[in-house]
């Protein structure tokens, strides 16, 4: 990349490219690179799960939720995809990077078949974690929190359980 | 990003940053920018950087486990005789598109447990949810709905069918909804 963007300048400052192009192009191979990894996902053997796509979270008012999570957690509303049924929080990478969301939606009078297995929490990690920041967060919030250190858990208005979670506590590796 | 390449640009040709000093910029800006997503900007608030872990709780953990494991190539570690995690990638490993190196694998914790028993150390017990995760969507690399339903069905995968044009859906052994996609089913084109 160091090597691109010292050719453009060059090609800038020899009045090869102006300076509109040179901001353009500076911009676009930055799309390119973030969209790069895509390349190294090839799948070892059958189908290579590379992250969570989304969670379908359904609840009796999907608005309290919503509101929940982008308070929270941070995640983003979907511009254009709240129809007043449901919404999608983005959070994560870019939306088509890897990124994820929940569908937040309110119950309808569909059935799904029963499932004999369930969903009981979702555990987000949080970088560059902090304790003290964190506890304060969520108790700014109005939040009770329970859990160890690195590994908090809250209740959403649903009483879903979230856990909130630092690298170094909650590592698949470090059981 | 154009923006912030117009202003550093502008800044050299001022003479308020050298040459090289606009080169590493760039270059660190247009590799970190769209890379970089979780954790690349610190808020006041909190941010969920990614998916910690999903914890699937059933009557009979190494079952469901070995189901995710046969059609997801997941590997199991640190089992107990309880539960077992299923990392989405291998030791070391970063997940997909995050350059923070203090975000972990996501992460699937598949137990046997008492979801209503009292918990160990004491207190009340797990207070019943209205809400409910009815179903949890995967992203598979290279993702190809007719091959990828020719694979699972090969598998012996039940209930196997599309959900749009960018999915499928299926059962998992104690038929729990499972979605599978592409990185073209995100939450711009979803719904």
């Amino acid at each position: 990349m160091e090597r691109f963007i010292a050719g453009l300048v060059k090609d800038f400052e020899s009045g090869k490219v102006d300076r509109r192009e040179f901001c353009q192009t500076v911009a676009l191979a930055a799309v390119v690179y973030g969209a790069g990894d895509a390349a190294n996902a090839a799948p070892e053997r059958g189908l290579k799960v590379i992250g969570i796509n989304h969670i379908s979270y359904t609840c009796p008012d999907y608005a309290k939720a919503r509101d929940f999570y982008t308070s929270v957690l941070g995640m983003v509303s979907t511009p254009g995809k709240d129809n007043g049924k449901r919404a999608n929080l983005m959070f994560g990478p870019e939306p088509g990077k890897g990124g994820s969301f929940i569908v937040a939606r309110t119950a309808g009078t569909e059935a799904k078949p029963p499932s004999k297995a369930v969903v009981d929490h979702i555990a987000y990690t949080i970088a560059n974690w902090d304790e003290a920041r964190v506890r304060g967060a969520l108790k700014a919030k109005g939040l009770e929190v329970t859990g160890r250190d690195g590994s908090l858990h809250v209740r959403d208005p649903f009483n879903y359980d979230v856990q909130i979670s630092s690298a170094a506590q909650e590592n698949a590796f470090r059981r | 990003m154009e923006g912030f390449v117009a202003q550093k640009l502008h800044d050299f040709e001022n003479g308020k940053i050298s040459r090289r000093r606009l080169i590493e910029t760039l270059t660190l800006a247009a590799t970190t920018v769209y890379a970089g997503g979780a954790g690349a900007a610190e808020s006041p608030g909190l941010t969920a950087a990614l998916v910690n872990h999903i914890s699937y709780t059933c009557a009979d953990y190494k079952k469901a486990a070995d189901w995710y494991s046969k059609v997801f190539g997941l590997d199991q570690v640190g089992a107990t005789d309880h539960d077992v995690a299923l990392p989405f990638g291998k030791k070391g490993e970063q997940p997909y598109n995050v350059a923070a190196k203090d975000v972990p694998l996501t992460h699937l914790i598949i137990r046997t447990r008492d979801l209503n028993a009292p918990p160990a150390a004491g207190g009340a017990p797990r207070p019943k949810s209205s809400a409910l995760i009815d179903h949890v969507a995967y992203t598979i690399a290279d993702f190809d709905r007719d091959k990828a339903s020719a694979d699972l069905k090969a598998m012996g995968v039940e209930n196997v069918r599309n959900g749009g044009p960018y999915s499928l859906h299926m059962t998992d052994a104690f038929g729990y909804d499972v979605q599978i996609s592409g990185l073209a089913n995100n939450a711009l084109t979803d719904g």
